[in-house]
Order: structure tokens, then sequence, then C-alpha cells
């Protein structure tokens, strides 16, 4: 039973540069400033930074791993608000998405997903609207 | 060249349809970290933010329109929406055309909004992708 104010299992993700590595490679955006310093200086960034669809994939991870069948998903959207720095050592970034149910109606339930990064929340409006069984 | 409001309606369809692969699929998932099932087997289905590594081929043929002027490297992805119809999954064949829905200017930066429909070769909708681009064309 999905209700309005459940709290779903928050989940904290570390992000390294090699995991930057691996998601170029299978989504094929190389962009180099998700894996080169020097690329990432020159465009003024802090430095390497996670692909926004990284992070976008991992939030959503807390809703698809709560609910039953990931194919419940009807409609996911997220604001890029600040980006996730990803220093090139072992510890690399973590950020830590939690979830909570904004409303259920007409068989659809709203859930709306933080993403904190340090004390930032790294995406805005995150919201995953899934169907309820 | 550069872009404005004139070239919202705009369409790009990807060179060639896009087939899906379940071990692409397994890559995309264990790529992003993420052990469910459902993205595993004969019949896996993707997980839901793999529409844009195939809607990614539209938006560079947008890229490529010399008119609208734009530098992948000025570009910052600002938001993403993703509707779904049904997942995708493996052996859809899926063709992917995006189309530019709205342009704004703040000073040098352009805010770019464009839908990107996924569909089966045949048209039937599979997933609508909306993504928010900012271009800073400051130095260009």
């Amino acid at each position: 039973m999905i209700e309005v104010g459940t709290e779903l299992p928050p989940l904290t993700i570390t992000f390294k540069r090699d995991d930057l590595v691996r998601y170029a490679g299978a989504s094929g955006d190389f962009n180099p400033i998700h894996w080169n310093d020097r690329m990432a200086a020159a465009l003024g960034l802090p430095g390497v930074i996670a692909h926004g669809m990284l992070t976008m994939a991992s939030a959503v991870r807390v809703v698809t791993d709560w609910i039953e069948d990931p194919a419940d998903l009807v409609e996911y959207g997220v604001r890029f608000t600040k980006p996730v720095v990803v220093p090139d050592d072992d510890k690399g970034a973590s950020v830590t998405f939690s979830a909570k149910v904004d409303k259920v109606a007409d068989g659809l339930a709203e859930i709306d997903i933080t993403a904190v990064a340090g004390e930032e929340k790294v995406l805005g409006r995150a919201r995953a609207v899934v169907r309820v069984r | 060249m550069t872009i404005d409001a004139t070239m919202v309606g705009r369409s790009y369809t990807a060179a060639g349809s896009y087939q899906v692969g379940r071990e692409k699929i397994r890559e995309f998932a264990d790529a992003i970290g993420d052990g469910n099932p459902a993205y595993r087997g004969d019949d896996a289905i993707a997980p839901p933010t793999f529409g844009f590594v195939i809607g990614s081929r539209a938006l560079e043929e947008l890229l490529n329109d010399e008119e609208l002027g734009l530098r992948l490297d000025r570009i910052v992805h600002g938001a993403q929406k993703f509707s779904y119809t049904r997942p995708i999954k493996a052996g859809d064949e899926i063709a992917a055309t995006a189309t530019i829905t709205t342009v704004r200017k703040a000073g040098a930066v352009e805010v770019i909004m464009y839908e990107t429909a996924l569909t089966t070769v045949d048209g039937e909708p599979i997933a609508t992708s909306t993504s928010t681009l900012s271009h800073n064309r400051a130095d260009a």
C-alpha cells in the first residue's frame, strides 16, 4: 500500500573516476569534462564532474528498487542544479538519494526525490510518477 | 549563425534505427551500478534513463545543424524528463526524432528545449524525452 508521506529507503552511491569512464563508454557520452581535469579546468569547472545523466540514473534507483517492477514508472524528471565533482582519488564523491511519496491519486503515485552531495542538493524538482497496483 | 525562436519546430531524425540488445542493456545497467534483475536476460527492459542514449543520436543531428551554430563544449544539460508509454525492451528497433520546442535568450546564454520522440520503426510510441540545454555564446 503506497501512502502519502511514505519515505522510501535511502541510497548512498559513491562515484569514482572509473565509474565515470565506465558510464562514458556505456552511454557514448565522451565529453572530456567527465574524465579530463585539464579540459574541466579550461571550462571553469571546479574539477571533473559526473555526467548529469549518471546522477539521474542513480537517483531513480531509490524508486525502482522500491516498486516491484521498474516498468511501472510512467514519468521521471530532474533539474541539474549543482555539478557533482569527482576527485581523482580512492574516495570519490558520495551522493545520498532519498525519496518521499507526495501524492497518490488516480492509480498513480508522485514521488519526490532528493539528491545531496556534501551539504548541497545536486538535483532540483526530481520527481517520479509510478503506477500503483 | 545563431539560434532564435524562428527555429522552434525544426526536427531532426537519427540516421537509421537503434536496435536494442540485451547485452547493451546489461552493460548500461552495470555502468549505473544497478543490479535490478529486470535489466537482465532475454526479456530485459532498459533502465529508465537509457532512452537518452538512443535520443542522443537525434541530438547529434540537431547539433550538426550549422544554422543553429551550437557547440557541444558550450552546452550544459539543465533539465531532463522522460514520459514512458512503455519501457524500452531488448529486441526493440527504435526511431528517434528531436524537435526544438522552445528557444529563450538571456544575454549570451541561450536556453533551448527539445523533445525527442522514441517510437518503434512502425511509429508506435515508446517514450518522450524532454531536455533543456543552456548554450553559452560568450566569446564565441
